[in-house]
């Protein structure tokens, strides 16, 4: 069993940044996993008929699996990655506080996640939204958050740099809060009856966006972006206003997705105030972002990832231009319930923060394992692929919602407007093609990039010069 | 390894806003939100073949295609829920989408062997639905769903689904005054007038079979329906001035005047009560019957007109989910 154990010392490494680099690669598999099943579970909505008799294969069940994957799994993993190579950057220090603890909660992370994904596809799901993982699962799963959140504190403090740059704040920042998040949102921690348990559920399921998505990917984004343009951040102090709000405003939002359901008034009143209030830290971002880019914008000609961080930007103002409008009453109760807001969250989780990781990925990978990205053009492909492959999907879903909101209001029979979806379902599909396309690339190219040349570069974080990515 | 005393200070605030936030918006409401159960609210005993059946709708995943709170907009989903009717929802079902319609008064509204075949195959009661089929449901399990969703709602009295918008019973009053519905003379009126404009479509009869009806996807309605006697004069109107967006039914106030379109609904209202043709409801027929090509022959017929591939399907898939079972099974709630 030498084999066994040379992997095992391969995987569970204490060689600085392969934390960093492992969960990189393993958020990129799960990537390409679950965005198949995306599209087959699009499929489904063209072709109900496709699979039959497959229990593990009905809609169902397909969509938590595709839900988790992408979110546990390839997005929670990529920021987990590029945590573990910003953190000790930022502050100074070779390498993640302990790289062993960061590749066993690898290891374990992937690990729940797959036999997690299993049993949500066999029947053993908790079956409330982003919170399909059940039992065992939720407690394995808050252990992985509790071990990265002290490899990440630790990290910080035992670094060099005693002046936290604001990244340090946004990533430390979510890695409190998303542990406690999970605690409320899933019932082996938390079980209310009745509607009570919709409030806690939503609260988790708004607050895994916005205390963990959001806040780490605008982590991200104010790392790379002075990087990328080699200019220094527009406003520090907008960006500590935009942290401190998020803390404010953010959590308190979650009953704006159940906002016509009989939940008590007040509840609902604060979810809609914070939810326009987070108007504020989203400006902080986009100023930070437009201002930081001013005169800037020709790099993107040729330096790739800053293409994917300027896609992601241009994405974070949509979404959230929409999010704020939809929580208001007015809105809300005539979008609620339709496809636009499905293709207002793939705007969110797909269009800007996982493009931030796309960018931060392109940007890490080199750093980590000191090897040129194998293929400019594939990374080119990806770009557009996925670029083109969201905005269709989302164009096509926001129509879909709006004939779906009407035919509600219009108070029409269902099945007598369903017919005018098959079009927009069928285009969804095709997107969804597009995107699984492009992520294949992306996997080909990173485990190019990693397992295939010769390392060309000797490209440590701390040298000045760095390396030419991309 | 000591930090900036003033970041200790801003990491403690951080944690104290959290904490609040989640007491107060999410523990709070836990302690003083307690409605008491409404009529309506049904209690599943543990382990009753209606507690396993709500598992089974949550293990399936159908709350993620069907909301289950109706509200005042949705006019035509049933009576609106109010907080007392989820005292014994848990986990909750509410649901964030809705592919297929809202199922918060489901109960009762179709049989159980209407909600066992279109299990099976939602497509053979509902062309062209994307409903996932659940043919791989054991038996006993498809039992147990059916019973759950016999009960959801079903304690909510049914009001009448589709009504006019006040702006046509407004309108409505005008026009009666100058037309009387019920009379033979504006029923003979309007034939004349369904004859031109409407039989290519709705058919001589008002079967739904007219010429043009074979080009159509959704096909046109079928007036015959017994379903039809229910429309009051006002939903009439509405329903012909407005069409039915969605499918080629005109909106006929374009193009015709008010009371035109009194008199071609004086017609129409007649056809229900003279041509009536279809069975009430599927517990009326004999449900080992079902097995027969002659029951999905008239159920093919008074679902849409008469040539629908519908009998392609059924006897077969409904055997194959054990269907012979039903009559058995089927009465469990
Ligand atoms: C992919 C989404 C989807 C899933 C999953 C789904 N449904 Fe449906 N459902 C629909 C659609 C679309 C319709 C409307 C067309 C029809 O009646 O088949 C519908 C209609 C229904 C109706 C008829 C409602 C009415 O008022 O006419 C019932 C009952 C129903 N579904 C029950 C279920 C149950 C029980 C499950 C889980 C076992 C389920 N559905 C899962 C999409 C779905
Ligand atoms: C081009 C074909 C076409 C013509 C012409 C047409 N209809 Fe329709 N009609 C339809 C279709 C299709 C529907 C939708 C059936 C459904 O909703 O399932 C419909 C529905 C209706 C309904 C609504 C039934 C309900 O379920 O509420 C009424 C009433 C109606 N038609 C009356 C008329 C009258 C009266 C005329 C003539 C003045 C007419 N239609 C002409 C195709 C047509």
């Amino acid at each position: 069993m030498s084999w066994l154990s040379s992997a095992t010392r391969h995987i569970i490494s204490d060689e600085p940044y392969s934390a960093s680099r492992n969960f990189i690669l393993s958020a990129v598999l799960w990537l390409v996993v679950g965005v198949t099943l995306g599209t087959l579970a699009g499929a489904l909505m063209t072709w109900p008929d496709l699979i039959t008799g497959v229990a593990q294969l009905s809609f169902g069940r397909l969509r938590p699996a595709h839900v988790n994957m992408v979110a546990i799994g390839w997005l929670s993993m990529g920021y987990v990655g590029c945590y573990f190579y910003i953190l000790p950057v930022l502050a100074r220090r070779k390498g993640i506080w302990n790289e062993k603890l960061g590749n066993i909660t690898m290891v374990a992370w992937n690990l729940v996640l797959l036999s997690g994904v299993i049993a949500i596809m066999n029947g053993y799901t908790e079956a409330r939204e982003y919170a399909e993982l059940n039992g065992i699962f939720d407690w394995l799963v808050l252990a992985a958050l509790i071990s990265t959140g002290i490899n990440g504190y630790m990290t910080v403090l035992t670094g060099e740099e005693k002046k936290w740059y604001v990244s340090i704040w946004y990533m430390l920042g979510s890695l409190f809060w998303f542990p406690l998040v999970y605690i409320i949102g899933n019932r082996a921690f938390v079980a209310f009856d009745g509607l009570n348990d919709a409030v806690a559920a939503w609260f988790y399921g708004h607050n895994i966006l916005g205390m963990w998505f959001t806040v780490g990917g605008v982590g991200i984004l104010y790392y790379l972006l002075p990087r990328f343009t080699s200019a220094p951040l527009y406003s520090h102090t907008l960006s500590m206003i935009g942290f401190w709000t998020i803390g404010m405003f953010y959590a308190p939002t979650g009953t704006h997705h159940i906002l016509q359901s009989p939940v008590p008034e007040w509840l609902k009143a604060i979810a809609v105030i914070s939810s326009v209030f987070l108007l504020v830290p989203v400006l902080t971002v986009l100023t930070n972002f437009f201002m930081t880019m001013r005169r800037k914008w020709y790099l993107a000609a040729d330096h790739i990832p800053l293409r994917f961080v300027i896609a992601a930007g241009i994405a974070y103002l949509l979404t959230c231009i929409q999010g704020p409008f939809q929580a208001t009453r007015a809105i809300n109760w005539y979008l609620h319930f339709s496809n636009w807001v499905v293709g207002h969250a793939h705007l969110a989780l797909l269009a800007t923060f996982s493009f931030i990781v796309f960018a931060a990925v392109y940007y890490i990978i080199p750093k980590v394992t000191g090897r040129k990205i194998y293929s400019k053009q594939l990374a080119v492909y990806h770009f557009w692929f996925t670029l083109i492959g969201w905005i269709v999907m989302v164009v096509v879903l926001t129509i879909a919602g709006l004939i779906q909101a009407a035919g509600w209001h219009f108070s029409i029979a269902m099945d007598q407007w369903a017919f005018e979806m098959e079009p927009y379902m069928f285009v969804r599909f095709l997107s969804g093609i597009l995107i699984t396309v492009g992520q294949i690339f992306f996997m080909y190219n990173i485990y190019k990039t990693v397992f295939g040349a010769e390392k060309d570069v000797e490209a440590l974080p701390h040298s000045p010069t760095g390396i030419a990515y991309v | 390894m000591r930090p900036n005393i003033n970041y200790l200070i801003a990491g403690v605030f951080v944690a104290l806003i959290f904490i609040t936030i989640i007491t107060v918006t999410a523990i709070l409401p836990a302690m003083t939100f307690t409605p008491v159960p409404s009529e309506a609210a049904y209690k599943y005993e543990p382990g009753s073949p209606e507690a396993i059946g709500r598992m089974i709708y949550r293990r399936e995943g159908c709350f993620y295609c069907h909301s289950q709170f109706s509200r005042y907009q949705d006019r035509e989903m049933g009576e609106v829920v109010n907080a007392g009717d989820y005292v014994y929802e848990t986990p909750h079902v509410l649901g964030s989408e809705r592919t297929g319609p809202d199922l918060s008064n489901i109960g009762g509204k179709y049989p159980d062997a209407w909600h066992w075949t279109h299990h099976v195959n939602p497509r053979v009661v509902k062309p062209g639905s994307i409903m996932p089929s659940f043919s791989y449901l054991s038996d006993e399990e498809m039992t147990y769903l059916v019973a759950y969703l016999q009960t959801v709602g079903a304690k909510r009295k049914q009001p009448n689904w589709v009504t006019a918008p006040q702006e046509y019973r407004d309108r409505w009053d005008k026009v009666k005054e100058a037309v009387d519905i019920n009379s033979s003379a504006a029923a003979n009126a309007g034939r004349g007038i369904y004859m031109q404009n409407c039989a290519q479509c709705h058919g001589v009869e008002g079967r739904g079979n007219g010429p043009t009806s074979v080009s159509m996807q959704k096909k046109p309605a079928n007036f015959t329906r017994p379903f039809y006697k229910s429309y009051d004069d006002a939903t009439w109107f509405w329903r012909v001035a407005e069409g039915v967006p969605g499918t080629r039914m005109p909106r006929w106030y374009k193009s015709l005047s008010d009371e035109s379109m009194a008199y071609v609904a004086a017609f129409v209202k007649t056809l229900p009560q003279d041509n009536e043709e279809a069975v009430t409801s599927y517990d009326d027929v004999d449900i080992p019957g079902a097995l027969d090509e002659n029951f999905w022959e008239i159920e093919a017929a008074k679902a849409h007109g008469h040539n629908n591939p519908l009998k392609d399907y059924a006897p077969s898939t409904f055997k194959a989910a054990g269907a012979d079972d039903t009559a058995t099974h089927g009465g469990a709630h």
